[in-house]
């Protein structure tokens, strides 16, 4: 019979457990929970910063000690108590790391189960890994090789050692430390982080790519990431995440920034797979993002995320067009499954003449989870000719589950172009009827025409990312959808 | 000078631009200004610059307000059997009506109507009586800080069949604030029209809320046009309550100068196998805004529902805006919901094939101005009602 095959299906998906649930055992230095002013002194000293940016992170918290959480999303959680959350957490540093041999054993063995060892990274793939361990970065390769083209890829906090200036000229200037609630806590308490620099005319000859774990139990994870692409320059970034299983929610409120300069490009892509919690929604991570780029003229930035992961996101990567002829693109697939909850999309800022942007955002709902697009498309008085082309569809897998489309658009040049268009439905019966009558079982067709669904976004993954983007969207919704 | 909320006193605060619903309507200017509900008119009797009757050689029944109190002198009621039709301030206290909206619990500008509230239109039509004329519901502003809070309440049980229009006019010199609220409940199997004109001169604050409430099979048609107004804000709430309703819901603005037109509606599909469909057109002229917000909710039972929805906007202007939200809040699996918008121009080459046809640019801008607010007159029941709109639309843009 159909009806129990699907509820066979159904309960095969609702019990699968996380495939990445499991936790290091490495020693923490860890400091008290809570949050005040001494903390963030106690993070800058531990990090040996100078004191501009103890003085920046100060300013950040003073800022946001007098907002509020906000709670205009459409999702409803238990506000994360930040006074129980210890805002540092670094593995201790055994030796100044030169080669792998070096490496934390249990580190690499994380990484093997992550399907990352470094060798095979540096061997096979071409990929140079800024590896981060909760909230510092233990492993870099490849920068030799970057090193002699100029190309800047370290942890945040090694940048502000080697290159402060760079540092200092642009942390803050795209997410100011006052933007937002959690870009406000993320700036006063962010412990490290990715720095990338392209220098004039280089194109990255190799994908650049971090990997971030939360690790620590009850350790909220800050990452900051600063991405500047100098005039005509081109870097493929890579960002992908997993979380061991816990039962208490971790908040993970990071901030990523890109600063796009005339004619250069930079791909920004995102696989996120935080521990979504368990079917009952207990635990699970509440993912708080700020991203955020600005372009300057005839430059680019292109967002592409898959999100399978997380109890509660809330995340909207940005393009600033302020440069003439920009683009800005944002390809999103959002799945959400059991009791998860998603509000992501975009925000389109018009502000140059000739500027284009393109969305496009396939959400995928199951089980009893919500699943929001919330975008802003906004054309600039100043912004002639500017277009914009939008896309948001939604797949709805039982009748559970909920799908929901907020696109504000707002216009105030009259040769704008604006173009949206939502659709919120299920799988055809007859489109399985089509694949069943050919020979694919009912399992499978579901699968193909998921796959179909999402291609338009899957396509502009870069090639190592492709692979495991399909893995993570067949996991997440395996037995439903193939 | 006293402020408003000192003259009329509510527990809700007016809602300010942090307020998600008025985020791109503020009203801090009308908050400011002093207004009665008792001011002088300034013409005596019915004003010489507006026609009591609306549309000429539309066959209609007519119910005419001013400055929110009734004028029966002016006024056609249907005498018909199976038709009850009165000024609200003739009902007798035990028949009057109940309504169920909980506007004036979620809103400022709800809870000023129904503190405040004076005269309307109580309309029941009872089982399988259809109506034969519309009935034109004419409000009229004139006079200096006028507040007006009108109130209708409509009943068409089951099978029944009547359409309603709402005129609102104003004379040049007048200004102030229109509140007004229709509350409409369709029975089974019956079937409501309602057309909505704003065509006011003058400085008026124009709110507007139409609470719809459909029970199984029932339907539901509706048309809002803001030909003029200062500041208009519309809003339209419909609540499907019963399997297999139908609505559709169009609407058009076409604000200039310094006009802000405010289209709110929400489709809330509470049961299963409903339709709904939506379109919502607008061109901003001069430095006027455009707002519109639709909202499409298919709550967890209403299973099969189609809804569709759509706004097409033309910014004509340097210095005009719009500022649309079309939303969908899906909680049932089986369903279709799309919604689309759009944000452009006149189409240049369809512009440029006129022209090389001898049209001149201005004429032929009219040409497609009138095609695209085809698609919205073009499903208004009555022809004399059809033609008046886009005979009033071509005067104020001088096609």
């Amino acid at each position: 019979m159909k009806g129990t095959e699907e509820e066979n299906l159904l309960s095969e998906v609702t019990e699968k457990n996380y495939e990445y649930g499991f936790t290091t055992e490495i020693d923490s230095d860890t400091i008290a929970p809570g949050l005040n002013e001494s903390v963030i002194r106690t993070i800058s000293s531990k990090k040996n910063e100078p004191d501009w940016l103890l003085k920046w992170r100060l300013e950040a918290f003073a800022a946001w000690s007098k907002m509020e959480e906000p709670d205009w999303a459409h999702v409803a959680y238990d506000k994360p108590d930040l006074q129980s959350i210890s805002f540092y957490s670094a593995p201790k540093p055994k030796k100044v790391l030169a080669s792998l041999d070096e490496v934390d054993p249990e580190l690499l063995k994380t990484m093997e189960k992550l399907g990352i060892s470094l060798e095979e990274q540096k061997k096979l793939s071409g990929v140079a890994v800024d590896f981060v361990m909760d909230s510092v970065s233990v492993a870099t390769s490849f920068k030799e090789t970057l090193g002699e083209i100029g190309v800047i890829f370290c942890s945040l906090g090694e940048a502000i050692k080697e290159h402060p200036e760079l540092v200092k000229k642009y942390l803050g200037t795209v997410v100011p430390q006052r933007d937002n609630y959690y870009a406000a806590l993320n700036s006063a308490v962010f412990t490290d982080g990715s720095f990338c620099y392209i220098p004039k005319g280089v194109r990255c000859p190799m994908e650049l790519s971090t990997y971030f774990r939360i690790n620590q139990a009850g350790t909220g994870q800050f990452e900051r990431t600063l991405i500047v692409a100098d005039e005509g320059s081109y870097v493929s970034y890579l960002e992908g995440c997993t979380a061991p299983q816990r039962d208490e929610n971790q908040l993970h409120a990071a901030v990523v920034e890109i600063i796009s300069h005339d004619e250069a490009e930079v791909k920004y892509s995102t696989v996120q797979n935080w521990y979504p919690g368990d079917k009952n929604g207990k635990g699970g991570v509440f993912n708080f993002v700020t991203k955020r780029g600005i372009c300057h003229r005839a430059s680019k930035i292109s967002w592409t995320q898959v999100e399978t992961g997380s109890a509660v996101t809330w995340k909207y990567p940005s393009c600033i067009l302020k440069g003439d002829d920009s683009i800005g693109e944002f390809f999103s697939v959002a799945v959400t499954n059991n009791k998860q909850q998603a509000d992501t999309g975009t925000k389109m800022i018009h502000l140059g003449k000739r500027t284009r942007s393109t969305i496009i955002s396939k959400g995928i709902s199951s089980g009893e989870s919500q699943n929001s697009y919330r975008g802003l498309v906004q054309i600039h008085p100043g912004a002639e000719n500017a277009r914009n082309f939008s896309v948001c569809d939604s797949l709805l897998m039982t009748d559970k589950c909920g799908a929901h489309t907020f696109p504000y658009i707002e216009v105030k040049n009259p040769t704008a172009q604006i173009e949206h268009e939502a659709t919120t439905s299920k799988i055809g019966e007859d489109q399985i009827f089509y694949c069943q009558q050919r020979g694919i079982e009912e399992e499978e067709a579901i699968g193909l025409i998921v796959k179909g669904y999402a291609k338009d976004v899957l396509n502009k993954l870069p090639m190592e990312f492709a692979v495991e983007a399909q893995k993570l969207l067949t996991i997440s919704l395996e037995g439903s959808v193939g | 000078m006293a402020v408003l909320t000192d003259i009329f006193k509510s527990t809700l605060l007016p809602p300010t631009r942090r307020s998600e619903r008025w985020k791109y309507s503020p009203i801090s200017k009308l908050l400011n200004t002093s207004l009665s509900t008792d001011s002088e008119a300034i013409n005596s009797g019915f004003s010489k610059e507006v026609d009591p009757n609306p549309v000429q050689g539309l066959e209609a029944y007519r119910l005419v307000l001013r400055n929110g109190k009734f004028d029966a002198s002016l006024s056609d009621l249907p005498v018909a059997q199976g038709v009850v039709c009165m000024p609200m301030s003739e009902v007798e206290d035990g028949e009057s009506p109940e309504f169920q909206n909980t506007y004036s619990q979620k809103e400022w500008v709800g809870e000023l109507n129904e503190s405040y509230h004076q005269d309307g239109m109580f309309l029941k039509i009872a089982r399988n009586i259809k109506l034969d004329r519309p009935i034109v519901i004419h409000h009229l502003t004139d006079g200096i800080d006028v507040a007006s809070f009108p109130r209708h309440f409509v009943r068409v049980e089951e099978g029944g069949e009547v359409d309603v229009v709402i005129w609102c006019s104003s004379t040049k010199k007048s200004s102030g604030m229109y509140n007004g609220l229709l509350e409409a409940s369709i029975a089974p199997n019956a079937s409501f029209m309602l057309e909505k004109v704003c065509n006011e001169d003058g400085e008026i604050y124009h709110f507007s809320h139409e609470n719809i409430i459909q029970e199984r099979d029932s339907r539901f048609m509706m048309h809002t046009f803001t030909v003029k107004g200062h500041w208009v804000r519309n809003e339209l709430e419909i609540v499907s309550r019963g399997k297999g309703t139908d609505s559709i819901f169009n609407g058009a603005y076409l604000p200039t100068e310094n006009e802000h037109v405010d289209n709110h509606t929400t489709m809330d599909h509470t049961s299963s196998d409903g339709t709904s469909s939506e379109l919502y057109r607008g061109i901003m002229y001069g430095s006027s805004t455009g707002v519109f917000n639709g909202k499409v909710f298919v709550r967890p039972d209403a299973q099969r529902t189609n809804a569709f929805q759509q706004n097409t906007n033309i910014v004509a202007d340097r210095g005009a805006s719009i500022n649309t939200k079309p939303e969908l809040e899906i909680y049932a699996d089986d369903v279709k919901c799309a919604h689309g918008c759009t944000v452009g121009q006149f189409d240049l080459d369809a512009l440029f094939y006129l022209k090389s046809r001898g049209i001149q640019e201005k004429a032929a801008k009219a040409l497609l101005v009138e095609a695209f607010l085809a698609d919205v007159i073009s499903s208004v029941p009555s022809t004399e009602l059809r033609k008046e709109i886009m005979k009033i639309y071509q005067e104020r843009h001088g096609w």
